[in-house]
């Protein structure tokens, strides 16, 4: 069981860092971007995992994002870099990238193919997929920046 | 009657710190900042040199007043939005000069000549940023359970669509039409085990192999943008996210028509 959960925090871990190497963070943000997202994406997986809470991802997204947000912030003063650095990034692995694009699937199908049922049916997969994907993507920025907020002195003078 | 101000060595005349301000909200908003951050960077820096200020944030352009406390007149500068990728670093680098400017550790010069070399020192190699992206987009399929033979699938297909997103966007191309054609290349390959009948998960490797192209920061941005109630930028950034997924899924289904592959 916790096999699963250190695989899924190393391979967060791993996405994290190279998603975030897209967006230039400083080097020594790495490490905590990592830390955060290793942290975050377990904890979600324990909450969704049918063994143990076996919740909806919606809501567990937001704990985790949740989680992720306080740690960034507490961890933002050590690294002095602003608390979205290593937020954003450790968000990245959870972002609903397949729903977000099945959601144009569906759409693209409803134009492209004929017929009442196949119309119902690819409507259904594209209205399903882009309510949770929206859903998700609300509740991780909800959860993430709470604790901005929550904490504003810490987050804002982390830079300082 | 009119009163001329005299300003001391180091402090800035309203319109000095207008152009400067105007300067370092345009660097900081196109870099990809919040919109809450740089309210309060700006607002930091202004009150340092004791002066009031008021700005419009717009999608495209910043505007700033600048004046005197307790006095009427008003200096305005707008400046339009530097369109640079996101840059966590540049981000950092600001938001420090703002709290030196505050905290009374450089003067007004010595904070305008850093505001320029910031920008300029922003490089990144360019040879590791592939390789790092290829390994995360691996281990995201490994978190949607594809096996090794879809990691290294979708290992190959993210190096080669992301170095041609680079090559591409290096040349000036569009980069909705760049996102449309990396797409379209990253699931041609991907859908390599589908083809070969390799894998046990060949589904996941082409699902994952363009999620590279998510563009997870402006949906992230448009929302916190949203929640600070600055519903102009965040519907902004949110459009621009909505459009780049709407390139990628085209050259996601592109691709799948060319392989024969359904997966809707």
């Amino acid at each position: 069981m916790w096999n699963i959960y250190f695989q899924d925090a190393l391979f967060a871990a791993i996405a994290a860092i190279g998603f975030a190497s897209i967006s230039k963070p400083p080097k020594r943000a790495y490490i905590y971007c990592a830390l955060t997202a290793a942290a975050g994406h377990s904890f979600r997986l324990m909450l969704t995992n049918g063994s143990t809470m076996h919740m909806h991802i919606t809501i567990a997204t937001l704990l985790a994002a949740f989680l992720i947000g306080t740690i960034a912030v507490f961890l933002s003063p050590l690294a002095k870099t602003p608390a979205e650095t290593y937020l954003f990034p450790a968000l990245l692995p959870m972002i609903p990238g397949i729903y977000a694009y099945k959601a144009f699937g569906g759409l693209a199908m409803c134009i492209l193919r004929n017929g009442h049922d196949i119309f119902n049916s690819y409507f259904y997969l594209f209205a399903t997929n882009a309510i949770t994907c929206t859903s998700i993507i609300l509740c991780m920025v909800i959860g993430a920046t709470t604790p901005i907020f929550i904490f504003k002195k810490t987050s804002f003078q982390a830079t300082r | 009657m009119r009163t001329t101000t005299v300003y001391k060595c180091g402090s800035p005349s309203p319109q000095e710190l207008c152009r400067f301000l105007s300067e370092y909200s345009a660097l900081l908003l196109g870099c990809g900042a919040t919109c809450i951050r740089l309210e309060n960077n700006v607002q930091r820096i202004a009150e340092a040199y004791g002066k009031e200020i008021s700005m419009v944030i717009m999608p495209r352009h910043v505007q700033i007043s600048v004046w005197e406390k307790g006095n009427d007149e008003a200096v305005t500068a707008i400046s339009t939005v530097k369109s640079s990728p996101i840059s966590f670093n540049v981000n950092t680098r600001l938001s420090e000069l703002s709290w030196e400017v505050a905290d009374g550790k450089t003067d007004f010069n010595q904070a305008a000549e850093r505001l320029g070399k910031i920008v300029k020192d922003d490089r990144q190699d360019k040879w590791t940023v592939p390789v790092l992206v290829a390994l995360a987009n691996a281990s995201f399929c490994r978190l949607f359970s594809g096996d090794a033979v879809a990691m290294l699938t979708v290992l190959a297909a993210t190096l080669a669509g992301y170095s041609l997103k680079t090559f591409l966007l290096g040349r000036g191309t569009d980069n909705r039409l760049a996102f449309f054609i990396c797409s379209f290349v990253s699931s041609v390959l991907g859908a390599t085990d589908i083809l070969f009948a390799i894998g046990d998960t060949p589904t996941t490797a082409m699902a994952t192999s363009v999620l590279y192209l998510v563009p997870g920061i402006p949906y992230l941005n448009s929302f916190s943008d949203m929640l600070c109630r600055h519903y102009i930028c965040a519907f902004c950034r949110f459009m621009d996210a909505i459009v780049l997924t709407g390139c990628l899924s085209a050259g996601l289904c592109c691709g799948m028509l060319l392989m024969n592959v359904g997966m809707f």
